[in-house]
């Protein structure tokens, strides 16, 4: 154990102390959650540029009041309520009789998109007027993907470049489409406000009462941010600290191997002494590098005002969950580094050493739209990908069944308890071995037969 | 006590047979030489005695135990390639190396050391600021803090000046006279001539040489004739029964055949020039190791 803590302590100081792992401690947070901060500066930032649109209205009577709506809802949207700066473009509607020829005005309307005089063109079909259109057989539905005259609205635009808009402008003719409808029914156009106005609705959470007290306490109002934005980040916290702390063991065992360091210590300590200190030393790091974040992130919160939000509850699983994968990372990054021969040949094996960490990343959002789902349950059972999908959904509102992270971790726990075996194993044979790169055969061989 | 016992041991790598089924005993308080040529085994030997490597058939013992995998403070290895933290001072280094090995602090231990090989004004510095010879002699003060009882030394004297061999030797040698037992490789054959108790020849895996110096000679006889003459060379050609001549230079190292007489040697040398020296001697070791690895014992085997 004295060896084990000796080479954990020399690889942790001679981590820490280098200016790559303070500045790291900056740089990851920025990397890792760069894209989602670069959409942030993007969406503060939007296009303003003045955008024509075309309406081809097939009823004769629809043009008018959609381009009025939508002037409306444009007068309403384009300017920040509270700083009055312009957040969103002017759309500038400009009304298109049909022809004959619906596919070749299609075209002609098209080209003035490509062309760019046209930021998009909208049609507008007879049967919009007709709510009962909504009631058809899905195989008339079904023909409408094919044939746009078959939908009640058209919107055409290059692929790609509607986006927002279109969600703007969708709602835009909705809101005309409809006021037309009650006008139809013979609805005093003064009503119209009334009836179309948006309702608020308020999100809460659940009731609920004090065990000791028999207190009802009630439900407060759910916060976006505590909803989504926490279980987020600490799931992308726990993914980026498992990475900055375990990649690097993949190329630093084969730069020991290369510089002949390893001998040298295998003289001193035996191979799983040696594996299992640098595999601590490199916990040590990704907890003093989570201890950074997590206090950090708790001063700042406090700093806002929003103590309330940090999820105190969570924390010992999150450091469970911490060490259990930095373990099962690092022994696996240490036993792949061992069969390497040249730091080309580790960075060929990096990619077995992200999936853990990459694929619940793909799989966020599907998680967080359904975390009791089947599959998210099942994916989250799934000891590799335990640490960060049951601590996603754990930090969810609603959680998860009260079993369901005490399996996680039996599992992890099992699963990084035979990892780490299978890695000594390996590490012990491959880590003197020079010349042709092991074959992933050879890994399994050693790691079964020592 | 043996310091090492090493019974029919064989290890293999894939395909190759790195040691192959070799027998030795290395007697404690020795200097125990190998020899042989660049991949026949000295090495794997070494690390097998110093429980890096294990044998796939035999048994190693040291002090009478299997070590099996476990380390012990009884042992100090210098390992032939420099295994060094080029980032780490050499202070805080040598004493990480040491408190590894023995589980206690050694800066006492390292602190004398380095005064002793000369290196103090060295102890803050990095590593990598090191030369090669001074790099190589932290290397060995790694290995000998604090105090093994059986020093494995791969290629010691290898990258120093020899000022600095001569230090390292000093300090062998005193740690032998302490009772340290010592198992060093070399391709020097003058080093292990002069300072090995014991050589040992692996050649191909398997233990050609065994014994002392003089035990090994015996075995060649007085066959080889070393001798300084005007013309050098030149004019040696075509004595009778010589089978190889050796040139030095200055002198000429003549072997010959079995159950030839020397002085006919000097009757036919001194017909043709003047011989300024001329002495009967036991074949040296180099001359030894060159009859089992070198050419002429491949052309040998394939006669």
């Amino acid at each position: 154990m004295h060896r084990i803590l000796l080479i954990a302590r020399r690889d942790y100081l001679a981590t820490i102390r280098t200016k790559a792992f303070i500045i790291g401690l900056v740089v990851a947070p920025i990397l890792f959650g760069g894209g989602f901060l670069g959409l942030a500066l993007m969406e503060s930032k939007p296009d303003l540029k003045e955008r024509h649109i075309a309406i081809l209205d097939r009823t004769g009577v629809l043009a008018v009041a959609v381009i009025q709506a939508a002037q409306e809802s444009n007068a309403k949207d384009m300017r920040d309520k509270k700083t009055g700066r312009q957040v969103q473009p002017r759309y500038v509607f400009e009304t298109v009789a049909p022809a004959a020829d619906a596919r070749a005005q299609r075209l002609a309307l098209s080209e003035r998109v490509r062309r760019e005089q046209l930021y998009a063109f909208v049609e507008i079909n007879p049967s919009v007027l007709d709510p009962a259109q909504d009631a058809k057989g899905d195989e008339e539905k079904k023909d409408s993907a094919k044939d746009p005259a078959a939908s009640q609205v058209a919107t055409f635009a290059n692929s790609g470049g509607f986006g927002e808009a279109d969600r703007w402008l969708a709602s835009a003719i909705s809101d005309g489409v409809r006021k037309l409808r009650l006008a139809k029914l013979g609805v005093d156009r003064g009503q119209f406000k009334q009836i179309l106005d948006s309702i608020n609705i308020g999100r809460f959470g659940l009731v609920s009462r004090d065990e000791k007290t028999g207190e009802i306490h009630e439900a407060s109002k759910k916060n976006e941010a505590a909803e989504f934005g926490i279980p987020f980040g600490l799931m992308l916290l726990l993914g980026m600290i498992v990475m900055v702390g375990s990649s690097p063991m993949l190329s630093a065992v084969t730069e020991d191997k290369a510089q002949r360091l390893v001998e040298m210590l295998l003289g001193m300590a035996t191979p799983l002494e040696l594996m299992i200190g640098k595999v601590v030393g490199a916990l040590g790091v990704s907890l003093t590098s989570s201890a950074f974040y997590i206090i950090g992130g708790t001063l700042a919160l406090e700093g806002m005002g929003m103590a309330g939000l940090v999820p105190f509850g969570l924390f010992p699983w999150f450091y469970v969950y911490l060490v259990t994968d930095v373990l099962f990372l690092c022994s696996l990054a240490a036993a792949l580094g061992a069969g390497c021969n040249s730091p080309q040949e580790a960075q060929q094996l990096a990619v077995l050493l992200l999936a853990p960490v990459m694929i619940p990343y793909f799989m966020l959002t599907f998680v967080m739209q359904q975390p009791n789902g089947a599959i998210s349950t099942a994916m989250s059972l799934f000891p590799p990908f335990t640490p960060m999908l049951m601590l996603l959904r754990q930090a969810l509102p609603g959680g998860v069944p009260a079993w369901q992270p005490w399996v996680g971790l039996a599992g992890v726990l099992i699963f990084t308890f035979i990892m780490v075996w299978a890695a000594a194993r390996i590490f012990r044979v491959a880590i003197l071995l020079q010349g042709k790169a092991p074959k992933v055969g050879d890994l399994v061989r050693w790691a079964i037969r020592g | 006590m043996d310091a090492v016992q090493i019974a029919n041991v064989t290890k293999t790598f894939g395909d190759i047979t790195a040691v192959d089924d070799l027998s030795l005993i290395v007697p404690e308080g020795s200097v125990y030489g190998f020899i042989g040529p660049n991949g026949s085994g000295k090495t794997t030997t070494m690390r097998m005695i110093a429980s890096i490597f294990y044998p796939d058939r035999g048994d190693v013992r040291v002090f009478g135990k299997q070590l099996l995998g476990a380390r012990s403070d009884l042992i100090g290895y210098l390992p032939e390639e420099r295994g060094l933290y080029r980032r780490m001072a050499v202070q805080p280094m040598l004493e990480f190396y040491g408190e590894l090995r023995s589980c206690r602090k050694v800066k006492t231990e390292v602190e004398t050391w380095l005064k002793r090989l000369d290196l103090s004004q060295w102890a803050t510095q990095k590593v990598q600021s090191l030369s090669k010879g001074m790099s190589q002699k932290v290397q060995f003060i790694a290995a000998v803090v604090p105090a093994p009882k059986l020093l494995i030394l791969d290629e010691p004297f290898t990258g120093l000046d020899p000022v600095s061999a001569d230090v390292v030797r000093d300090a062998i040698l005193d740690l032998r006279r302490a009772g340290v037992t010592v198992i060093l490789s070399t391709h020097d054959m003058q080093v292990a001539e002069n300072m090995c108790d014991y050589i040992c020849m692996i050649f191909r895996g398997k233990k050609v040489l065994d014994g002392t110096l003089a035990s090994i000679q015996d075995r060649y006889g007085n066959d080889t004739i070393r001798i300084a003459a005007d013309g050098g060379m030149g004019s040696l050609g075509g004595l009778p029964n010589v089978e190889k001549i050796r040139d030095f230079g200055q002198v000429q190292e003549l072997r010959m055949a079995l159950g030839c007489d020397p002085q006919e040697v000097l009757r036919a040398l001194v017909a043709r020039t003047r011989v300024t020296s001329f002495s009967i001697t036991k074949p040296s070791l180099h001359d030894i190791f060159v009859r089992i690895a070198g050419p002429e014992a491949g052309e040998a085997q394939h006669a």
